[in-house]
């Protein structure tokens, strides 16, 4: 049984087996208890239990004080991904934009401010490049993951 | 006749959240009938539940509906109210607000106009504290209105205040409008940056300027005062653990307090209270340099948002001394007494490891810690959506133990056993600032998570953990777990029944 999560190093692969009531993924065991609690059984002997949760796409996961969140991708779906576009981490309010289509930028530069839950934010570039289109001017909303403005990276 | 009946006040909470229901949990155990206001989008929030009586304050934005006066008091008047808790941030400390609260006959849980305006705007306050003979922090303020012409002022002083040196709103607080400057190159950009978001935040573009005092702890002393003349400090906090200017861990007493320095900082901030003829519950927060001086930050005029370490530790119920101050009674306390250490953590929906960005979603599983010495002050509960429309903090995690060690041990296990899912926090972080030396022998600083962290935090799960939560994700995955509710166990799927729930069913 293959699964595939996105992460911010690229897709991950899982291949789990299954033995009895048990999954098995490289010496670890995950099962459920009687009240339906999934149990992890770690290579290193210990026992675990996690708390999960699937909001949308993504499986959330605490486990010995720490939280992962896995997001699932479904077979045949394509990445949305599209690179060179900066997104915005959060709905807000354009305050400022501080280039304009063709400019050379320099990896760090600051390329636009956003104003979300009463701070304000700075969106910088990446990469060294240059500016090819700004979809947002002061004063306006975004929302969150929309595109703000493209970079060309330059070589 | 019950002397409760004849004085007893009805509380409107003019505030939403965890600090609302702090309030509305004090006016109930006092016996203080409650009203809460609320915006459209808080009609589900816990504190609306939590009232006797709720008022829609109708409005889209905060400015049209948490910072409405006339709304509130219009809500006051229809339900009959005859007190307002402002609670902090929002209209807490607005004279204005204040004013007309007294002026419509009603009681105001706070200081007086005078005080909150005198304290309030940070450049009065200095003035109002140099003559009061307690140390202020070396800076200068500018009075200019104009942009250009105060730019220009605040260029000049800079250099007369040296670096590095501090851009702050003289009507600030909560790091709005403040910015840190190590390089005259930076000045221009920062001070108009500062002007901005102060302007955008409060109305009012007034910057000063203070010397940065590298190095320093910050130390405020909680006090009360109450209209029989009596003022006295609860002991100090310290919180000199910060995040962007905003407070993540709080402790009480400080890990390096002596008895010496603890009365002479009570006695300047009660003197500093009594400068202004202070009443009610006030903090006065002070920079504690390495040399053992310390300097006027500012007064907050509410109650603060780190109050129950001092709570914990001295056994008294800062807002029920606020409530009854408020009706003339004397404060209950009598002399101060600490007794083991507390420490609070802020749990803010942020992503540490991504510069502390603000995060939303759902609160899929929220199950908070338990056990002895622990308190958890919130005003979510599972299933309750964050947003961007409010402050992103979702609860404090208050501990208290017979030393600091095992406060901290404490607080380690809580962490760890804190679940919250749906949404990112900064659980981990916590967690993991828990470990540090700075933290662990208490030489914390105001700039501790920026020495540590200076090219920011990432979580460091070892690889089996890492592993073991895919193998939860693509077993709960095949288990079918997403159908089913996190928060009962209940299941909609083919996981085998719980007999307790069918009995709970038929026999309710």
């Amino acid at each position: 049984m293959q699964h595939l999560f996105g992460s911010p190093d690229g897709p991950v692969e899982v291949t789990l087996t299954k033995d009895g009531n048990e999954f098995v993924l490289e010496g670890a065991r995950a099962m459920l208890t009687s009240r339906g609690q999934l149990k992890l059984q770690l290579p290193d002997g210990t026992t675990e239990l996690a708390h999960v949760a699937k909001v949308g796409d993504a499986w959330w996961v605490h486990l010995r004080g720490h939280t992962f969140r896995w997001e699932r991708i479904e077979p045949g779906s394509t990445s949305a991904d599209e690179g060179g576009g900066l997104v915005a981490p959060m709905p807000g309010k354009v305050l400022e934009v501080l280039v304009s289509p063709g400019q050379q930028v320099k990896a760090g530069d600051a390329l636009m401010v956003l104003e979300a839950m009463k701070m304000e934010h700075r969106i910088v570039a990446s990469t060294d490049g240059v500016v090819a289109a700004v979809h947002f001017a002061a004063g306006e909303q975004v929302m969150q993951g929309a595109s703000l403005l493209e970079l060309e990276e330059s070589n | 006749m019950n002397r409760e009946e004849v004085c007893n006040i009805k509380v409107l909470v003019a505030n939403r959240g965890e600090i609302a229901c702090r309030i509305l949990r004090a006016c109930i155990e006092a016996g203080h009938p409650t009203v809460a206001v609320y915006a459209g989008n808080d009609a589900d929030s816990m504190f609306v539940e939590m009232a006797d009586e709720a008022v829609l304050l109708v409005g889209d934005t905060i400015g049209e509906t948490y910072l409405d006066q006339r709304q509130i008091i219009e809500a006051a008047r229809s339900t009959g109210a005859t007190a307002i808790h402002p609670g902090f941030g929002f209209l807490s400390e607005r004279a204005d607000f204040a004013t007309v609260v007294l002026e419509a006959g009603l009681t105001w849980v706070g200081p007086s106009p005078q005080a909150i305006e005198k304290m309030g705007d940070k450049m009065t306050a200095r003035q109002t504290m140099r003559q009061a003979g307690v140390p202020v922090i070396p800076g200068e303020e500018v009075e200019e209105e104009d942009e250009a012409a105060a730019l220009e002022a605040l260029r000049q002083a800079s250099t007369r205040v040296g670096y590095p040196l501090l851009l702050k709103a003289s009507s600030g607080g909560g790091g709005k409008g403040m910015r840190a400057v190590h390089d005259p190159a930076d000045f221009d950009q920062a001070a108009a940056g500062a002007r901005r978001e102060a302007v955008a935040a409060f109305g009012d573009g007034r910057i000063y300027i203070e010397r940065l005092l590298s190095g320093s702890k910050h130390i405020e002393i909680q006090v009360l005062a109450d209209q029989k003349g009596r003022t006295v400090h609860l002991g100090e906090r310290e919180c000199s653990v910060q995040r962007r200017h905003q407070k993540v861990f709080e402790e009480a007493p400080g890990p390096t307090m002596t008895p010496e320095l603890r009365n002479a900082m009570g006695q300047a901030a009660i003197a500093a209270a009594k400068a202004v003829d202070y009443v009610g519950a006030g903090t006065v927060e002070f920079l504690l340099a390495p040399s053992g001086e310390f300097f006027f930050l500012e007064m907050n005029t509410r109650i603060q948002v780190e109050h129950p370490v001092t709570e914990l530790v001295t056994g008294v119920d800062i807002v029920r001394e606020q409530l009854r101050i408020a009706q003339g009674e004397p404060m209950s306390c009598g002399d101060l007494m600490l007794r083991g250490h507390a420490i609070e953590v802020r749990l803010y929906a942020e992503d540490a490891a991504n510069g502390f960005l603000p995060a939303i979603g759902p609160l899929a599983v929220f199950r908070p810690p338990e056990g002895p010495g622990i308190r958890l002050d919130t005003g979510v509960r599972e299933g309750d959506e964050v947003t961007p429309n409010y402050d992103p903090m979702l609860a404090k995690l208050i501990v208290w133990a017979p030393s600091r060690p095992e406060a901290l041990q404490k607080m380690r296990r809580a962490l760890e056993e804190f679940v919250v899912l749906g949404t990112t926090t900064n659980l981990r972080f916590l967690r993991e600032l828990c470990d540090e030396e700075a933290v662990v022998s208490g030489a914390t600083t105001t700039t501790t998570i920026d020495d540590l962290w200076p090219n920011g935090w990432s979580p460091s799960p070892s690889r089996l953990l890492e592993d073991a939560s895919l193998l939860a994700a693509s077993a709960a995955e095949q288990f079918g777990l997403h159908r089913r509710s996190a928060s009962t166990g209940q299941t909609t799927g083919e996981v085998a029944p719980n007999p307790f729930i069918t009995l709970q069913r038929r026999y309710p």
